[in-house]
């Protein structure tokens, strides 16, 4: 499913975010990103719906090469792929509905699809009678659950999400992440950047650590690791 | 494109027009100013032109006959100059004729007048010679010069020339201005659509996060422009035809001599060419600037 080789991203400001890192990361997987602030975690996110592109290396997702990938490509590739934000990126004018539906009106997809499949994916995240909303009226995690509606409406292949949890209470973290289990349960792999160490070591899944941009640790059904 | 896509793409539309109506009302008003003196500039060289053609098909070469030739031998000349290529006809005023006309233009009566001058009858025989095209009158009239009987000539000598100049002049003075308010015009729209699309960047970027194509993201904006330049020129038309009607009315009442062009086809061709071009400038501002944003975006 994804394959970065011997990757090292530097950025333009001279950051070396990445150094050398190699991972394989296959269809249907869990998996967690873990590691301190600066390490690297987003960095690598970004590359996967190619927000950012590698210094050097490659990366690769289903067989597609994203560093020799032409721009005019990139729609498709973001199009398999659903990207949940730590900070949203919902649009403040659009209501709950129009934020989902957006996903699939930029595709083109008919206007009476786009209804019925946003309903059911707000149903999905628990946030039926939500849709005329706009998103200041929610709470924090309303509006992380407004996001992975917009991620998973297309059911993507690959769904990465970076720090889903960051700002939200316990409980509300676990309703996100209940929602991602079961969307990896029907098939789609996960890839999530986070430093909630409860919720690593609860779930038992595959966890990457990286350190100074490197992979530091990289263990089946592992823990988060760091000492608190 | 699709049906579903397009009616998104009308939606946004409408709501950045809305967003800063003054600078849309702004890119209107120049194109509609630089379109109405396009469409001006137009109409007023088609009468220069159509006034200068008429003018020059009155231009006539006068071609005075020597006194001591008899009358046969003026209608010799003229049937001579008549075969002469060039010549669209040739007609004979003899001295008879001209003292008649000068006569009348002065009043009295005939016999007198040859009294008063003296006995005799100072005209001499004319032929007016008209040509049929008037870039050949000088030639022409240097020709018939040189016939054997022939007096003098006289013409419209650099008349025609200095009206042709005149209407080139015009042209380039009537490009030039149509030039300049287009340009100021083309950076207005691409100003317009530059603020929508900076105030639009956030959802830009997120429309492309979530996969939408360039194009996709460009149509509004082209749109956009498009309807700018297009109620910029369709003002610039209605301006432009009730503007000229109510001027060549004004000019047939009271200027009757001047010569007007009421051409329904030309009327036809500015109006649509008015609104063709408003949606050309629209589209090359607005283009202009997305070409500039998505390429680093
Ligand atoms: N756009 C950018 N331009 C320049 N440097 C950047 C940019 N984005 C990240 N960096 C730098 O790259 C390094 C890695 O950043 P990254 O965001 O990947 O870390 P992270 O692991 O996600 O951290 P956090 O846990 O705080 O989110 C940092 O040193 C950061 O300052
Ligand atoms: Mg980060």
């Amino acid at each position: 499913m994804i394959q970065m080789k011997n990757v090292s991203k530097i950025y333009l400001n001279g950051a070396r975010a990445l150094v050398d890192v190699n991972l394989k990361i296959d269809k249907g997987e869990f998996v967690f990103l873990v590691g301190p602030s600066g390490a690297g975690k987003s960095t690598i996110i970004k590359l996967f719906y190619r927000d950012e592109t590698p210094t050097r290396g490659q990366v690769q997702i289903n067989g597609k090469n994203l560093v020799r990938m032409k721009d005019r490509e990139v729609p498709y590739l973001r199009r398999s792929i659903g990207v949940i934000f730590q900070d949203f990126k919902l649009l403040p004018n659009k209501t709950v509905f129009e934020n989902v539906a957006f996903a699939l009106e930029v595709i083109g997809v008919s206007k009476s699809e786009v209804k019925t499949r946003t309903r059911v994916t707000l149903d999905l995240v628990g946030l039926a009678g939500k849709e005329k909303s706009f998103p200041h009226e929610l709470s924090g995690g309303e509006q992380q659950r407004v996001c992975v509606a917009r991620a998973i409406i297309n059911n993507p292949a690959l769904l990465v999400a970076d720090e889903p949890t960051g700002n939200l209470d316990p409980e509300t973290a676990w309703g996100i992440m209940d929602l991602l289990y079961n969307i990896n349960k029907r098939g789609t792999t996960v890839v999530m950047a986070t430093h909630a160490r409860n919720i690593v070591d609860k779930m038992q899944k595959r966890v990457i650590a990286i350190e100074s941009g490197r992979v530091a640790r990289d263990e089946e059904k592992g823990g988060y690791g760091y000492d608190a | 494109m699709t049906l579903n896509s397009t009616l998104y793409v009308l939606r946004e539309t409408g709501h950045s027009m809305k967003r800063n109506p003054w600078l849309s009302i702004a890119s209107v008003l120049t194109v509609m100013v630089s379109l109405v003196i396009l469409g001006f500039s137009v109409f007023f060289l088609a009468n220069a032109s159509n006034m200068a053609k008429s003018f020059e098909s009155q231009l006539e070469i006068a071609t005075f006959v020597q006194s001591s030739a008899t009358p046969a031998q003026v209608q010799a000349l003229q049937s001579q100059i008549k075969t002469m290529p060039g010549v669209a006809s040739v007609t004979l005023v003899t001295k008879e004729q001209a003292l008649v006309d000068f006569g009348k233009t002065m009043g009295g009566s005939q016999s007198s007048l040859v009294t008063d001058l003296g006995g005799t009858n100072p005209f001499p025989d004319k032929l007016t010679v008209k040509a049929t095209d008037p870039k050949t009158v000088e030639a022409l009239a240097n020709k018939v010069s040189a016939l054997a009987g022939v007096d003098k000539v006289r013409y419209g000598q650099g008349y025609v020339d200095k009206l042709l100049e005149f209407t080139q002049w015009l042209r380039w003075i009537g490009l030039g201005v149509v030039v300049a308010f287009g340009i100021a015009a083309i950076v207005l729209i691409s100003i317009n659509v530059k603020m929508n699309v900076f105030s639009r960047r956030r959802e830009i970027q997120i429309m492309k996060l979530v996969g939408a194509s360039n194009s996709f993201v460009r149509w509004p904006f082209l749109i956009e422009g498009l309807a700018l330049g297009l109620v910029g020129g369709a003002l610039a038309a209605g301006i432009v035809g009730v503007g000229y009607n109510w001027i060549t009315n004004y000019v047939q009442s009271t200027l009757t001599f001047l010569p007007v062009v009421q051409n329904m086809l030309l009327f036809r061709q500015v109006t649509v060419g008015l609104l063709l071009v408003g949606m050309a400038m629209g589209a090359i501002g607005s283009g202009v600037s997305l070409q500039k944003f998505l390429r680093n975006s």
